[in-house]
C-alpha cells in the first residue's frame, strides 16, 4: 500500500514538473501578475494532488487540471476583483506609459496586451486565453469553463474584439510583431 | 510609432495567439514547488476528510429530509414545507454579518495568533445568497460552493487562523442545510500550520468539534506528549486563554476546541477522553 502511494506521489511529481511552465504561463495570462499566477497554479495543483488517484488514471488529466484552474480563477476573480487586474510594481512588468525608445517599446507592447487582457471581464479573458493561447477547441474550452460552446464563442469573440480595439497592439502586429 | 492608429490595422486570431505567447513569456518560471504542493494537497485532503465525516453523520440522521432543500432552521424540512416561516429579517438571521466566536488565541515568535469561527445564517433566496456571497468575499472568505445560489438554505461556517499581520486564512469550513450534531465521543478535527511557513515537524494547530456533552479532549502530538483541553469557563494566564472546549455562537449542535502543539513537533491526533 505504501509503495503504491509512493508511486502515485512520484507520478504526480513528474506530471507537475512537466506541466509547471505551461500552467504558469496560462495562469499569468489569466491573472496578469507573477505572484497571483504562482498562487493560482499552486492551489490548482493541490486540488489535483488530492484527486490524483482518479485524475492520474483518467484519459485526459490535462482537461481536469484546466477545469480546476479556470474554476479557481473565476472564484478568485469574484472575490477580489480589482486586486489582480492591473500589473503591479513588483510583477516585473513594464508600465503602460508610452515611450519612443525602441528598447522599452517591446516591454510596452507586452504591457499593453496584459493590461488590455486584464481589463476584459474574467469569462472573456478565460475564453481568449483558452482558445488562443492554450489552443483549445471551442468544445474543450467549454468543458474547461463549465459552460456551453455558444458561451465560449461569444466570450471569445467579444474579448478578441476588445483586444483588437487596442491601438498599439494592432500596430505591433502589422509591423511584423516582435522577435 | 505610426500615425495610422485608427483601426486600420486589424489583428487576425493568429496575431492574437502570437501576442499572447509573447506576453506569456514574461512570467518567471521557477522550479516547480512539488513538496509544497504535496503538503498543501495533504492538508486539503485532511480538511476534506473532516468535512466528509460530517456529511456522513448528517446523511445518517436526516435521510429523506435532505431531499427538501432551501429550508433553514431546526426541525424537519418536510414538516416546514407548508408552514409559513416567521418573517425574520436576513440581518436577524445573520445572513450578511456572521456570528463570530474566538476559539483561541496566543503568541508565537512575538506575534499574536487567533483562531476564530464565523457562522453565517442561511440565505432564503437568490438575492440573499448573492449578498451573502459578496459579504463573504469582502471578508476574504470563500465558501465551499462557488456559486452563490448553492448557499441557499445552508448555514455556512468558517474556522480562520490569523497570525501577526497576515490575512486570516480559512482552513475548516462547510455550508450545510443542517449543522451536524455530534454525540458521544464523536470528534472531527483538522490541522493547520500556526503561521504560513510550513513546519518540517508538521502542523501545530488542531481544531475540532465535539459533542456538547464532551468534557475533555486530549490532543496527541508527534513527540509523544499530549495537551488536555477541558470544557468549562476559559482560564486565562497572562491574558491568554488556556485550551478549552467552547460553545460557538450560531452553532448549537457541537462545541469546538483548539490545541496547539509545542514547538518542534506537530499534531498527530485528538480524542474525546471524558
Amino acid at each position: 500500500m505504501g509503495d503504491r502511494k509512493q508511486a502515485r506521489d512520484e507520478e504526480f511529481q513528474s506530471f507537475m514538473t512537466g506541466r509547471w511552465p505551461r500552467l504558469m504561463r496560462t495562469a499569468f495570462l489569466l491573472t496578469g501578475e507573477q505572484h497571483a499566477a504562482e498562487d493560482l497554479v499552486q492551489s490548482t495543483l493541490e486540488q489535483v494532488y488530492v484527486n490524483w488517484r482518479r485524475v492520474g488514471s483518467a484519459d485526459d488529466p490535462e482537461a481536469y487540471v484546466r477545469r480546476v484552474m479556470i474554476n479557481a480563477h473565476a472564484r478568485r476573480h469574484r472575490r477580489r476583483l480589482k486586486e489582480f487586474l492591473a500589473p503591479r510594481d513588483d510583477s516585473g512588468l513594464a508600465h503602460e506609459v508610452p515611450d519612443t525608445g525602441d528598447r522599452i517599446a517591446q516591454a510596452d507592447d507586452r504591457s499593453a496586451l496584459l493590461k488590455a487582457l486584464a481589463q476584459l471581464p474574467a469569462r472573456q479573458r478565460e475564453a481568449v486565453v483558452l482558445r488562443y493561447w492554450e489552443d483549445l477547441t471551442e468544445t474543450q474550452a467549454a468543458e474547461a469553463m463549465g459552460c456551453s460552446v455558444g458561451t465560449v464563442k461569444s466570450n471569445a469573440a467579444k474579448g478578441i474584439a476588445k483586444l483588437r480595439a487596442v491601438e498599439g497592439l494592432a500596430e505591433t502586429v502589422t509591423q511584423g510583431g516582435r522577435k | 510609432m505610426s500615425a495610422d492608429r485608427n483601426g486600420n490595422h486589424d489583428m487576425s486570431q493568429t496575431d492574437i495567439a502570437f501576442l499572447l505567447a509573447d506576453a506569456a513569456d514574461e512570467v518567471e518560471i521557477g522550479a516547480a514547488p512539488v513538496q509544497a504542493v504535496i503538503r498543501g494537497g495533504r492538508r486539503r485532503r485532511a480538511r476534506r476528510w473532516a468535512v466528509a465525516s460530517a456529511t456522513a453523520l448528517v446523511v445518517a440522521g436526516t435521510t429523506g429530509a435532505l431531499a427538501v432543500t432551501g429550508l433553514p432552521g431546526g426541525g424537519h424540512a418536510d414538516r416546514q414545507a407548508n408552514v409559513a416561516n416567521p418573517p425574520a429579517s436576513p440581518e436577524a438571521r445573520h445572513v450578511y454579518e456572521p456570528q463570530e466566536t474566538e476559539l483561541s488565541r496566543g503568541m508565537f515568535k512575538g506575534k499574536p495568533w487567533y483562531v476564530d469561527m464565523q457562522v453565517w445564517g442561511a440565505p432564503r433566496n437568490e438575492d440573499e445568497a448573492a449578498r451573502q456571497y459578496d459579504a463573504m468575499a469582502a471578508r476574504g472568505i470563500e465558501p465551499v460552493d462557488d456559486k452563490p445560489a448553492a448557499l441557499i438554505g445552508k448555514t455556512s461556517y468558517f474556522v480562520t487562523r490569523k497570525y501577526g499581520s497576515q490575512r486570516p486564512r480559512q482552513f475548516l469550513f462547510d455550508s450545510r442545510q443542517k449543522l451536524e450534531r455530534l454525540s458521544g465521543r464523536d470528534l472531527q478535527f483538522a490541522t493547520n500550520p500556526l503561521d504560513d511557513t510550513s513546519d518540517p515537524h508538521g502542523d501545530r494547530v488542531a481544531v475540532g468539534a465535539v459533542a456538547k456533552t464532551a468534557r475533555e479532549v486530549t490532543c496527541f502530538w508527534k513527540d509523544g506528549t499530549t495537551t488536555l483541553v477541558k470544557r468549562g469557563p476559559v482560564v486565562y494566564e497572562h491574558n491568554l486563554p488556556k485550551p478549552a472546549i467552547v460553545p460557538v455562537a450560531g452553532y448549537p449542535t457541537a462545541n469546538w476546541f483548539v490545541c496547539v502543539a509545542p514547538e518542534r513537533t506537530g499534531a498527530k491526533t485528538a480524542e474525546v477522553t471524558k
